[in-house]
């Protein structure tokens, strides 16, 4: 049989109070944090997971950024080309004209050319449209702008895009190139010859009301373009909200107490730590000596 | 036929030795709360016929009384010498487990300003740059997380080398401990086989002496041996730490090898064991796991840095220096420099921009190994302290043990208490009817009608 002694009594019972007391300092930590996990000893494998999970939400967060950015872009795109289908109707009405009126009347025909002058500059400010200071129909170029003066692409072929989901790019930018013409058959060339022509014959206008058209049709081409790529943009932009909501609920459930079990632990932790502080108090309060006269 | 007084020198014999068990008693009630004491009993025997006296001169049915033969110290050796293996254990598990906690407390993940944390934002930080190269502050925000991030690595690296230091110096600390202790015990060795062969009671040096080994235990696992002539023998590594009354003195040399007496030890326990494991293995395991993050970081920035051109259409050059954590510096300052573009020519081609911002979901790239570091490192900190847990509980059981064959239990002193008192009072009423008797024999003998 064990014998009992002073100090295994003591020693026994300060084993046992501590033991409850650390139990009630585990859980009072995880209920004032509001995590189980709150290094890494606590669940190796659960950190490795956490670990992945934040940067998995970080990353989202990015992706998220990233497709806001694309979509000011993609906006600036849509506006812009619609500001240029609407300059180009503007000059399709003027060339009308020019062909109703004739060779009769320089002055209205001068009056003409001038306003197609206005609406080449007009469609070539549009055409160097910057986003944050970059020419959108500039492709990758560092120059301000994406046409010369004279009509000429100044900028390059190389595609623009945004990285919207995880090994999704998604292309912004539509060409200059494509969108008002190449070299020596843009909009912009057009425009010079039809405003040369109203100056000196406006009767061979009639084949440039075709070529309008064609242009106009290439605008709205590339309007519908990035419409498409804004919706796709904005799809995945509400795919990865969604990501986002899973993702922080699966990290929620690995590393955050639930709240009830941890405050029905801690009660009943904390009945265990009262329990054996007072049997300790009344146990080592008896001794023989009590009873001897 | 038994002598007149013999009576007399019974009494006063039993007297004498219930008040030794009295004595002896006190004793006990006075060390209940002594650490290191271990309760003692008188030895008290009955005194038979005395044997080769010749017949006429034998009494054989009386006796002659008491007398105390010793006074013995009730420990359990055996249970003494587990309960020493387990503390050396335990020593070494219970060091080793702080240890690591502190190394666990250096890295703070999974949280909002760890590491782990550090490298996502500075992924992130090329996104902008990506989407917009020609943005200079987009840039700059890189350029200051890619320097958080050197910082953060150089500032591990510094506290591991701390903590380091810190056990190096707890290590120097400990062999000084057990020098002084092995100086003590040869001391007490003397003193001992001084005591044991004049005779006198030992049993408080021997209290100290066990103090002494359970100290030794703690600290290094040392091992001991009871000589016949009441000294022990302790061994270290098996080295010999302290025999008679000469003590070897403990010391660490820089690359950590523990000798006793000059000569290398082989393996030692306790405290002393875990300390020179974590000097020699644990830590610098962990500094080149730390050395790995900041190599895979730099490595893999830096290849597809150069790989790219910068804003001007320069080739690109390396953003990190350096493959230590300790070591890591930033090479670039100015944020023009940084390359974004996969094409030379100074376009505003963002392409490498994306491949970083890409390189925190590598496998092979700083995140992948950062987290399997921060991961080893958690579940090393839980299989090292649940061995600690459960070699606290087995240390404890035996020290319980060992309390229950050596420890005062007051209860039981009072009832011997009770019993010598009783016995006491017993014998001086014998003395004093004895005294009676002679009285009525000497005084009133012959004085019948008188």
């Amino acid at each position: 049989m064990m014998r009992i002694t002073e100090g295994s009594a003591a020693r026994g019972s300060l084993a046992s109070l501590q033991s409850s007391a650390s139990r009630l300092a585990i859980l009072q930590g995880q209920l004032s944090s509001g995590r189980l996990i709150t290094k890494p000893s606590d669940s190796p494998s659960g950190t490795s997971t956490a670990l992945q999970l934040r940067a998995e939400l970080s990353r989202m967060g990015q992706y998220q950024n990233n497709a806001s950015d694309g979509l000011g872009w993609l906006t600036s795109v849509d506006t812009t080309l619609g500001s240029a289908t609407d300059r180009m109707h503007q000059v399709r009405t003027l060339v009308l004209q020019g062909l109703n009126t004739g060779a009769n009347d320089a002055t209205s025909n001068e009056a003409l050319a001038q306003q197609v002058d206005a609406a080449r500059s007009s469609l070539l400010s549009l055409a160097n449209t910057p986003y944050m200071g970059r020419p959108i129909f500039g492709g990758t170029t560092a120059g301000a702008n994406a046409f010369n003066a004279d009509g000429t692409y100044a900028g390059d072929t190389a595609t623009v895009s945004r990285t919207v989901a995880p090994n999704t790019e998604v292309q912004i930018n539509s060409s200059g190139t494509a969108a008002f013409g190449p070299n020596g058959d843009n909009v912009f060339d057009l425009l010079s010859d039809i405003a040369a022509k109203l100056r000196t014959d406006p009767s061979a206008l009639g084949p440039d009301l075709d070529k309008i058209d064609a242009a106009q049709l290439r605008l709205s081409g590339q309007q519908a373009l990035g419409g498409a790529r804004y919706q796709r943009v904005q799809a995945t932009q509400t795919a990865a909200v969604t990501t986002t909501i899973a993702l922080k609920s699966q990290l929620s459930e690995l590393q955050d107490i639930d709240l009830p079990t941890t405050a029905i632990e801690m009660a009943t932790a904390d009945a265990a730590y009262q329990a054996s502080l007072a049997t300790t108090a009344k146990i080592r309060q008896i001794s023989l000596l009590d009873y001897l006269r | 036929m038994s002598s007149t007084f013999a009576g007399l020198t019974n009494a006063m014999a039993a007297i004498s030795a219930q008040r030794y068990g009295l004595d002896v008693t006190g004793q006990n009630v006075a060390n209940a709360d002594t650490p290191g004491y271990t309760r003692q009993r008188a030895e008290l025997a009955g005194v038979g016929p005395v044997a080769g006296v010749p017949s006429i001169y034998a009494t054989p049915h009386a006796s002659g009384g008491v007398t105390v033969t010793g006074t013995s110290r009730l420990n359990d050796p055996v249970v003494d010498g587990r309960a020493r293996a387990e503390h050396g254990r335990n020593g070494t598990l219970q060091t080793s487990a702080s240890t690591l906690s502190n190394v666990e407390s250096l890295f703070n993940e999974p949280s909002d300003t760890g590491l782990a944390d550090q490298l996502n934002e500075f992924w992130n930080a090329w996104s902008p740059v990506a989407n917009h190269p020609d943005d200079l502050t987009a840039r700059g925000v890189a350029l200051e997380k890619a320097a958080g991030l050197v910082g953060s690595l150089n500032a591990s690296s510094a506290a591991l080398d701390r903590l380091t230091q810190g056990v190096t110096a707890q290590l120097t600390d400990v062999t000084g401990k057990i020098s002084t202790a092995a100086g003590a015990l040869a001391k007490l060795n003397g003193a001992m086989v001084q005591a044991t062969a004049s005779g006198i009671n030992t049993n408080a040096l021997a209290d100290q002496r066990d103090v002494l080994l359970m100290q030794l235990a703690d600290l290094a696992g040392a091992q001991t041996a009871n000589q016949p002539d009441g000294s022990v023998t302790v061994t270290l590594g098996g080295q010999t730490l302290v025999a008679g009354t000469t003590a070897n003195t403990v010391a660490v040399d820089s690359s950590n090898q523990v000798s006793v007496g000059g000569n290398a030890a082989t393996t030692a326990g306790g405290v002393l064991r875990s300390l020179r494991e974590s000097l020699t293995t644990v830590l610098p395991a962990y500094a080149a796991k730390l050395d790995g993050v900041a190599a895979a970081l730099a490595n893999s920035v830096n290849g597809l840095q150069q790989g790219g051109y910068d804003l001007s259409g320069a080739p690109g050059g390396p953003l990190f220096t350096g493959t230590t954590a300790a070591g890591l510096n930033l090479a670039a300052t100015d944020p023009a420099k940084l390359a974004a573009s996969a094409t030379p020519g100074g376009n505003l081609d963002g392409s490498i921009a994306v491949k970083l911002s890409d390189l925190g979901k590598s496998a092979t790239g700083g995140d992948a190994a950062y987290r399997q570091f921060v991961t080893g490192l958690g579940a090393d900190v839980q299989n090292v302290t649940q061995q600690a847990a459960v070699q606290q509980a087995v240390t404890g059981s035996v020290d319980e043990l060992a309390q229950s064959a050596a420890g005062v239990n007051l209860d039981e002193e009072t009832s011997a208490l009770l019993t010598y008192q009783r016995a006491f009072q017993a014998s001086s009423r014998v003395l004093s009817t004895v005294d009676e008797m002679l009285d009525t024999l000497i005084n009133r003998t012959g004085k019948v009608g008188l």
